[in-house]
């Protein structure tokens, strides 16, 4: 027998390793196989070990269970307090009312701008057909009135033909304007209304604080102040509109 | 489960009105902060949908066979809000003390009701979920291509990931970055392609945050999310009649997508495309209907304006035009555009002899954030 002695002393812990290089040693003609004392030594030992592992697992499942149990517990938080619920209540009715009213800003805002660009729209269309058929009409009646000298029908007409063509022109100017225009407006809609993120709500105020937080929470939600902070989180741009972008064209 | 006295003790926080959801929110943010972020920051619309969607499922609790395929459905559709099987006790919780919040007479009874009916709904939802793990709860794309065409409508080409399976006609919902949280349905305008591209056409509503955002904010390169298909305006496969297809505004997207889809897979037949809109100006796809008209010899593309009385396109409603170029008595109809459009025309077709049954529309209006119980994904 070499590396460990089945029968070694009672103080040494039984592993794996020592189970796996345990040597026996060989017995005598008389007693062929294993010298039986030392494989009795060794089975007195394993079955030993089996039972102090298996005491040592009941009582870790034991030790598992009474710790999920409180995890769960842990879990299973206190109900937050009705003034608790009802302080983030108001917030979120006061955060959803301002995204409303952000909205029915754009709305109004938007449908205004498309009346006023639709309205421009159709009176400079209106204008420039009406000028176009005066043209027209006054181009027919110039030719057709074959009586008067050629040298002063000609310019006339080709007067007329490039007056059709700078309306059509100032026609298309006046919509390019208008367009540009009210895209800038609404370009400025959009920027004020900014970016709304839920991970960008001011953190909770920590568990300690919300008693005293309590008594001004009303008040505040509604002061002008907070509403201040609002715009300076979110400057005002100035109205980038109309002015800049007409120029250019 | 005592199924009547959760119907009466279900009554009295709905009595509340918008308070029961708003304290059910604020109970579930306190108790589990990390639910939050779920959310978009106005929870408003939230709350309407909650206590209806509750109600639906309380009014059907003793209709399994009803109630389960709703069950799946919110289940799957709510994967993409990035839901998981770990928030289920802790919605359920907050429920539970909601409802006690509401009601005087709330015994341990009621609370073993509504336990046992929360724990079989959250285990419908969660297998739902779980099993429909061969689909992304969500698909990530690409904007390859942003095209303002009009003052209100962009044409968008997104690219998603991963290919995205669906019908051509059918919905699917968007999330852009610019409005995190706020998922809108859109048709895509051309059925799957080999690539994946998909069109949008997407109109700003006034006032409206995802669409607005879709059409003046968002740019090439920027990311959008896609949810799982939805919808109805799917065409009949099993009918080979030659179809008729009205569209006013962004209406045209679905019906384009079945335009593609006979292009693609036949089978071949006669397809007439009739658009409507206020004036010329509006027609922010010409281009490409030119094209498909040019390359496709079996579609027919006509334009009407209602109101421009100088254009050279035919004039009137399109439900009018429509009927002027008939009989359509035995074609498949398709109709989408908006309430008032679909409405009219769906009467004139009717009217004419074209039976309900081949008639098939999808509204364009202000989109939910959800389908209903019905499938409906405008209102």
């Amino acid at each position: 027998m070499t590396t460990s002695t089945p029968t070694a002393g009672d103080g040494e812990r039984l592993t794996p390793d020592v189970v796996r290089d345990v040597r026996f040693t060989h017995g005598t003609m008389l007693h062929p196989g294993y010298t039986d004392t030392e494989v009795d030594a060794f089975v007195d030992r394993v079955s030993s070990e089996l039972d102090r592992l298996t005491a040592e697992n009941t009582q870790l499942r034991e030790q598992l269970q009474r710790l999920e149990q409180q995890l769960a517990a842990a879990a299973d938080r206190p109900s937050p307090s009705d003034q608790a619920v009802g302080i983030l209540a108001t917030a979120q009715l006061t955060a959803d009312q301002y995204v409303a009213e952000a909205e029915a800003f754009s709305r109004q805002m938007t449908s205004e701008a498309r009346l006023h660009y639709e309205e421009q729209l159709s009176q400079a269309r209106e204008k420039a057909g009406a000028i176009i058929q005066a043209a027209q009409e006054a181009g027919v009646r110039i030719s057709s009135g074959r009586s008067t000298p050629e040298v002063s029908a000609q310019p006339a007409t080709e007067d007329l033909e490039e007056q059709v063509a700078y309306l059509r022109a100032f026609g298309q100017a006046c919509r390019t304007q208008l367009r540009s225009y009210l895209e800038a407006l609404l370009a400025d809609v959009e920027t004020e209304w900014g970016r709304a993120h839920p991970a960008a709500l001011p953190e909770p105020p920590s568990g300690a604080r919300v008693p005293r937080q309590l008594r001004g929470a009303q008040a505040s939600f509604h002061s002008n102040e907070t509403a201040a902070d609002v715009g300076d989180e979110q400057p005002r741009t100035g109205v980038p509109a109309g002015t800049g972008s007409t120029a250019t064209t | 489960m005592d199924i009547p006295a959760m119907r009466a003790n279900f009554a009295k926080a709905a009595a509340h009105g918008d308070h029961a959801p708003l304290w059910f929110y604020s109970h579930l943010f306190l108790s589990h902060p990390e639910t939050r972020e779920l959310f978009p920051v106005s929870m408003a619309h939230q709350r309407d949908r909650l206590f209806a969607a509750l109600g639906q499922v309380v009014a059907r609790v003793d209709d399994l066979d009803t109630l389960v395929p709703i069950l799946q459905q919110l289940g799957r559709d709510h994967r993409k809000f990035g839901t998981v099987a770990a928030h289920y006790p802790a919605v359920g919780a907050s429920l539970l003390a909601t409802l006690e919040h509401f009601d005087d007479e709330w015994d341990d009874a009621l609370a073993a009701s509504w336990t046992e009916a929360y724990e079989l709904i959250a285990q419908v939802m969660v297998k739902a979920a779980d099993e429909s793990t061969d689909q992304p709860p969500w698909w990530d794309a690409e904007v390859v291509d942003h095209d303002r065409r009009t003052l209100d409508i962009a044409v968008l080409k997104l690219a998603p990931r991963t290919p995205v399976d669906y019908l051509p006609g059918q919905a699917l919902s968007v999330e852009t970055e610019l409005r995190p949280r706020l998922w809108r349905w859109y048709s895509p305008a051309n059925a799957p392609r080999p690539d994946g591209m998909l069109e949008l056409h997407v109109e700003a509503r006034d006032g409206g945050p995802v669409s607005t955002a879709l059409v003046r904010q968002v740019q090439k390169g920027d990311a959008v999310r896609l949810g799982p298909p939805v919808g109805h305006l799917a065409l009949d496969t099993g009918s080979e009649r030659d179809l008729l297809l009205v569209a006013g505004g962004t209406g045209l997207a679905p019906v384009k997508a079945i335009i593609d889809q006979v292009a693609r897979q036949g089978p071949p037949r006669r397809v007439d495309l009739f658009v409507g809109a206020r004036n010329e100006d509006a027609f922010y796809d010409r281009a490409d209907l030119r094209r498909l008209a040019q390359e496709l010899p079996w579609l027919t593309v006509t334009l009407a304006v209602s109101e421009d009385k100088t254009s050279s396109l035919e004039h009137g409603d399109i439900g009018d035009v429509v009927l002027r170029h008939g009989p359509w008595a035995n074609r498949d109809a398709y109709v989408a555009g908006n309430p008032a459009t679909v409405e009219d025309t769906v009467t004139r077709l009717h009217s004419h002899g074209l039976p309900m049954g081949r008639i098939r529309t999808e509204v364009f209006a202000a989109s939910r954030p959800s389908p209903t119980v019905d499938g409906k994904v405008t209102e």
